[in-house]
C-alpha cells in the first residue's frame, strides 16, 4: 500500500492535476487490450525526465512498484500494475521536439501517437515505416517498449530498425542517454536495442530518436480474392521465394472478411474463402508495373479475382477497415484472445490449415488473420470470457497453436510481446541459458526489481 | 436499472482503444476516464457491482460531448452515445439534475411557466446583458456574444399555415426553440425558400421543445411530455415530409425518440412512422432542383459539420451541395470539418477548460480557410463558433440563410 506520505512526494513531482488516486481512475487504468486486469494504487501522468527520474528516486527509496503504461492498446498487459504500485502514464508527454528533414530523423516524446507522428513527417516528404495496426491510438514509446512490428514488416521491419537512440530513466532515476543521431554507431553495447522490446522492465524511456525514410511517391492496393484459403498461403510463400517485395502482404479469412464488410462497407467479396491484401510502393512507373506483376501472379496461384484499388481513398478506407480487424470481430463474440506466433513464411499455408484444425478439434470459433509476409499469423479467437468452460477449450487451443509454431521453427510471439500473456511458454523458446542470462541484464538494472514487477521473466517457468 | 441490452453492450468493448484519439474531450484530457473507452469500463464495472455510482462517476459520465464520434468510429459496433445516456439517466434517478438544468428544463417541458419568463427575460435579460462586464464570459463565451431573446416567439409571429398558389409539395415545419426564442431570421429564411419553390408551410402552433437538452441530460421522464405531444402534431398522413432546420431537433425526431420511447416502454408506432418523413432541410431542398433561381452571392463560404446532423442522422454531403449550387460563392473545406466544435450544449459552461481547447481548433481551422461565411445547420455549434470567433469579418450562418438570401438575390450582408 501507498503511504499517504509517499503520495505527497509525488504529488510534489507531478502537482496535483497529474496525480490520480480516485476509485473510478484507478479502475480506469486496470487494464490494456489483454483480458486480465490489475488494479493499481496511484496513476502519475510525468511531463519530463527529470520528472520521471524524481519518481523512480522515491520508487527505489522506498521500493514502490512503478509500470510504464502509453495509450493502453498492448495485448499483453504489458503496461499493467500486476503487484499493484504506481502506473507511470505518457500520455500527457507528447511533444514532437524535432523532425530534420536534412538528416532525416525525428526526437519525440514516448506520449506521442504513433499515426499522429507518421502524418507529420509524411506532412515533409517523409516516411516512418513501422506500422502496427494499433498506429492510430499506440505511443511512440509503447511501441518502443514493445518493439511493434506490424503490417510493413515485410518490407520495411519493425520499430527496432528505425531506432537511432534513446533517453530512459533508470530504476535508481538515473538518466542516460543511447545510441546517437546518426545511421551508423558501433560505440559501446546497443543498449538502444536492448531497450527496445524489454516491454518496460529495464528502464523508462523518456525520449526517443527515429531513423526516417523519404515518403514513397506512390503506391497501390490490390486485393488478390480466392476460394480457398490453401491457394492464398501459397501464394504468400511463393511471392516470398520469386523476391517480389510487396510492402505489405495481409491475409484474411472469410470470418475476418465478413467482420470487415459489417464495420466498413467496402463491399468486400463475402462470398470468398480468402483475401490477400497487399500494398506495392515506389516510384509511379515502378509501382504499376509491380502492381501489374503481382496482379498477374496471384491470379496464377488461384486467385478467382484481383482488384486494384482506383483510388487513394479506396486504399485508405481498406487499410482503416484492416487496421479494425481486431475490434471488428468483436461483433461476433464478446471476448477476442489474439494469438501472434509466427513461422518461417515457407510454413504459412500448413500453419493456416493446421490452426483451423485446432478449431475444429477443441470446437472454438477462430478466425485467421495474418500479417502473411512475415509469417505473422493472428489467429483470433472468439469466445465469451465469462463462460469458464469455453475458456477452457480455448486455453487448450493456444496451448496447440504455441506446439504448432515451436515445431515448425517459429516464434512464441511475433509482435505482441509475452507480457504475461504467454509468459507460461517462455522456456519453449529460450534456453535456461538465455533466460539465466536475461535474468542477470535485468538484475544489473533493477537489483530491487520495482520496475515493471510480474512480468515475463517472473512468470516464466 | 439500465435496460438489458445496453447491459450485455458493455461486454462487446474489446478495450481496442480506437475511440480513444478522435474523442475530443481525450485529446484534451489525455486520460483514460476522459475516453469513450474509460466511461464504458467503469459503467461495466458498476454493472458488476465492483463501483458505485458516486459522485465521481457522474461527473466522469458528464464530462462528454456526446458528439458520437466513438459510436461511429467503433468497429465492434458499440453503440456508445446510447450506453452513455441510459447510463445518465440512472445518474440522475439517484442524484437529481443539478440546480440550473432542473430550472431550465422545466421551463422548456412546462407550458406555464415559460411566457412568464420570457416575458421578463425580454426585458430584463435583453437590457442587462449589454451592461455586463465587458470580459466577463459564460463558459468559453463573453456575455456580448450570447444570444438576445425575440421580442416575440416565432410561432406567434407566423401563421400556421403559409398557402402557396401553385402548389408543388406540402410540409410541416419543426422550428426548435432556438429558431423560436432567439433567431427568427432562420425561421423566415425557411419559409422564404420553402414558399419561393411553391411548398406549402404548415406550422404546428403548439409545437413544444424537442427535449433532447433535457433528455441528454438523463431527465427521461421531463421529456415524455414533449415527446409525445410533438409526434401527434406530427405525425400526419397529409403532408410529404416533416422539415427540420436545427440539427439536434432532427436528431431527437429521427433517431432519439423512437430509441427512448423503446426504452421507456411506451408505444413507438407514432415515433416510427414520423422518423420516416423527418428530412433536414437540406436534404428536402436538394429533391427540388432550383439551380437557376439562384443569384450570385460573391463570398468564400465553409462549412461545419454539427454532430447531431452528420453523425446523429448521416447527413453531410447534402448542406455542402447546396452551398456549392450558389453561383459566385466559393466553397472552401475546412480541416476536420466534422470534428465536434466543443459546444456539446451546456457542456461548454459546465467544461470551459476542456471547451475552449476544442474550439481553439475549431475557430484555427475556419480562419485558415479566409471564408467570409461559416455556414452550420446547429444553434448551438453558431453560438460556439460565434462566441470564440478571434478574426472580424466571418458571420456565422444557418445555410438556408445564404440560400435565402441567393434567391432573393440580396447582396452579402455587410460585416
Amino acid at each position: 500500500m501507498l503511504s499517504k506520505d509517499i503520495l505527497k512526494e509525488f504529488e510534489a513531482i507531478v502537482g496535483k492535476d497529474r496525480i490520480r488516486t480516485s476509485k473510478e481512475d484507478l479502475l480506469s487504468y486496470a487494464y490494456d487490450a489483454y483480458v486480465e486486469e490489475y488494479i493499481p494504487e496511484a496513476v502519475l501522468f510525468p511531463k519530463s525526465a527529470p520528472e520521471v527520474s524524481q519518481i523512480m528516486k522515491v520508487a527505489s527509496k522506498n521500493r514502490i512498484f512503478v509500470t510504464p503504461r502509453g495509450a493502453g492498446s498492448g495485448l499483453a498487459a504489458c503496461g499493467l500494475a500486476k503487484q499493484g504500485g504506481v502506473v507511470l502514464c505518457f500520455t500527457m508527454m507528447n511533444r514532437i521536439l524535432e523532425i530534420s528533414k536534412p538528416n532525416r530523423y525525428a526526437i519525440v516524446e514516448p506520449g506521442v501517437v504513433v499515426s499522429e507522428f507518421q502524418q507529420e513527417v509524411e506532412k515533409i516528404g517523409l516516411f516512418y515505416p513501422p506500422d502496427p495496426g494499433s498506429a492510430a491510438v499506440a505511443t511512440m514509446g509503447g511501441t518502443v517498449a514493445m518493439n511493434a512490428g506490424g503490417m510493413r514488416g515485410i518490407k520495411y521491419g519493425v520499430t527496432r530498425d528505425y531506432l537511432l537512440g534513446l533517453e530512459a530513466v533508470l530504476p535508481s532515476g538515473e538518466i542516460i542517454q543511447t545510441g546517437s543521431l546518426t545511421t551508423k554507431d558501433v560505440t559501446g553495447y546497443d543498449l538502444t536495442r536492448l531497450l527496445c522490446g524489454s516491454e518496460g522492465t529495464l528502464a523508462v524511456v523518456t525520449r526517443i530518436t527515429v531513423r526516417l525514410l523519404p515518403k514513397p511517391k506512390a503506391k497501390r492496393t490490390l486485393q488478390a480474392i480466392y476460394n480457398s484459403i490453401d491457394q492464398a498461403g501459397n501464394t504468400v510463400a511463393k511471392i516470398v521465394e520469386e523476391g517480389i517485395i510487396p510492402a505489405t502482404l495481409e491475409l484474411m479469412d472469410k470470418t475476418i472478411i465478413k467482420a470487415l464488410e459489417d464495420y466498413a462497407h467496402l463491399g468486400l467479396p463475402l462470398d470468398a474463402e480468402a483475401v490477400l491484401v497487399l500494398e506495392v510502393d515506389g516510384d509511379p512507373e515502378a509501382v504499376e508495373k509491380q502492381a501489374g506483376l503481382v496482379a498477374d501472379f496471384c491470379r496464377g496461384q488461384g486467385a478467382r479475382d484481383v482488384h486494384l484499388s482506383q483510388s487513394e481513398k479506396e486504399s485508405e478506407q481498406l487499410w482503416m477497415a484492416r487496421r479494425a480487424a481486431f475490434g471488428a470481430v468483436a461483433r461476433m463474440r464478446p471476448t477476442c484472445m489474439i494469438e501472434d506466433a509466427t513461422v518461417p513464411v515457407s510454413f504459412l499455408a500448413q500453419a493456416i490449415k493446421e490452426v483451423l484444425a485446432i478449431a475444429q478439434r477443441n470446437q472454438v470459433q477462430i478466425a485467421v488473420l495474418a500479417h502473411a509476409g512475415d509469417g505473422n499469423l493472428h489467429p483470433l479467437i472468439l469466445c465469451d470470457l465469462r463462460d469458464k468452460e469455453e475458456m477452457k477449450r480455448v486455453e487448450k487451443a493456444m496451448d496447440e497453436i504455441v506446439d504448432l509454431a515451436m515445431s515448425m521453427g517459429g516464434v512464441l510471439s511475433g509482435e505482441h510481446g509475452i507480457g504475461i500473456a504467454k509468459a507460461k511458454y517462455l522456456s519453449r523458446q529460450l534456453s535456461p541459458q538465455a533466460l539465466a542470462l536475461m535474468r542477470t541484464i535485468k538484475k544489473t538494472l533493477d537489483p530491487q526489481g520495482i520496475l515493471n514487477p510480474g512480468s515475463f521473466l517472473e512468470c516464466a517457468q | 436499472m439500465i435496460a438489458q441490452n445496453l447491459k450485455e453492450e458493455v461486454y462487446n468493448c474489446i478495450k481496442c482503444g480506437i475511440c480513444l484519439t478522435p474523442c475530443p474531450v481525450y485529446k484534451q484530457r489525455l486520460m483514460e476516464v476522459a475516453s469513450p473507452r474509460g466511461k464504458v469500463q467503469l459503467i461495466r464495472n458498476i454493472i458488476e457491482g465492483k463501483l458505485d455510482l458516486s459522485a465521481n462517476f457522474m461527473d466522469i459520465l458528464f464530462t462528454c460531448l456526446l458528439c458520437e464520434t466513438c459510436t461511429v468510429n467503433c468497429p465492434s459496433g458499440l453503440q456508445v452515445d446510447n450506453l452513455m445516456k441510459g447510463m445518465r439517466a440512472e445518474v440522475i434517478e439517484k442524484f437529481g439534475l443539478p440546480g440550473k438544468k432542473k430550472f431550465l428544463f422545466e421551463l422548456l417541458t412546462g407550458q406555464r411557466l415559460l411566457p412568464f419568463y420570457l416575458f421578463w427575460g425580454r426585458i430584463l435579460r435583453n437590457s442587462l446583458l449589454p451592461l455586463l462586464p465587458g470580459k466577463g464570459r459564460v463558459g468559453t463565451i463573453p456575455y456580448q456574444r450570447l444570444p438576445r431573446l425575440s421580442r416575440q416567439t416565432f410561432l406567434e409571429k407566423v401563421p400556421e399555415v403559409i398557402s402557396v398558389p401553385q402548389r408543388r409539395g406540402r410540409v410541416l415545419y419543426f422550428t426548435g426553440c432556438a429558431t423560436n426564442y432567439l433567431d427568427e431570421g432562420i425561421g423566415e429564411a425557411t419559409i422564404e425558400t420553402l414558399v419561393r419553390l411553391g411548398i406549402e408551410v404548415v406550422i404546428p402552433r403548439k409545437q413544444m421543445c424537442c427535449g433532447l437538452p433535457v433528455f441528454l441530460a438523463g431527465a427521461k421522464k421531463m421529456a415524455l411530455n414533449n415527446i409525445q405531444r410533438n409526434i401527434a402534431l406530427f405525425n400526419r398522413q397529409d403532408v410529404e415530409a416533416v422539415i427540420v432546420e436545427c440539427a439536434t431537433c432532427g436528431s431527437a425526431l429521427k433517431k432519439e425518440y423512437p430509441h427512448l420511447l423503446r426504452e421507456m416502454g411506451e408505444n413507438t408506432e407514432g415515433a416510427e412512422a414520423l422518423r420516416e418523413k423527418v428530412v433536414d432541410v437540406s436534404q428536402y431542398l436538394l429533391r427540388l432542383d432550383f439551380k437557376e433561381l439562384l443569384r450570385p452571392l460573391p463570398g468564400r463560404v465553409t462549412y461545419h459539420d454539427p454532430c447531431h446532423l452528420a453523425r446523429s442522422q448521416g447527413v453531410k454531403d447534402e448542406p455542402r451541395d447546396l452551398l456549392k449550387q450558389i453561383p459566385a460563392l466559393e466553397f472552401a473545406e475546412m480541416a476536420g470539418a466534422d470534428v465536434c466544435c466543443g459546444g456539446g450544449g451546456s457542456f461548454q459552461w459546465e467544461h470551459p477548460d476542456i471547451a475552449e481547447g476544442i474550439t481553439a481548433k475549431k475557430i484555427e481551422s475556419i480562419e485558415k480557410t479566409e471564408a467570409n461565411f461559416v455556414a452550420t445547420g446547429c444553434p448551438g455549434c453558431r453560438l460556439q463558433i460565434f462566441g470564440n470567433l478571434k478574426k472580424d469579418g466571418i458571420k456565422v450562418m444557418h445555410p438556408i440563410q445564404l440560400i435565402a438570401r441567393s434567391l432573393k438575390n440580396l447582396p452579402p450582408p455587410s460585416f
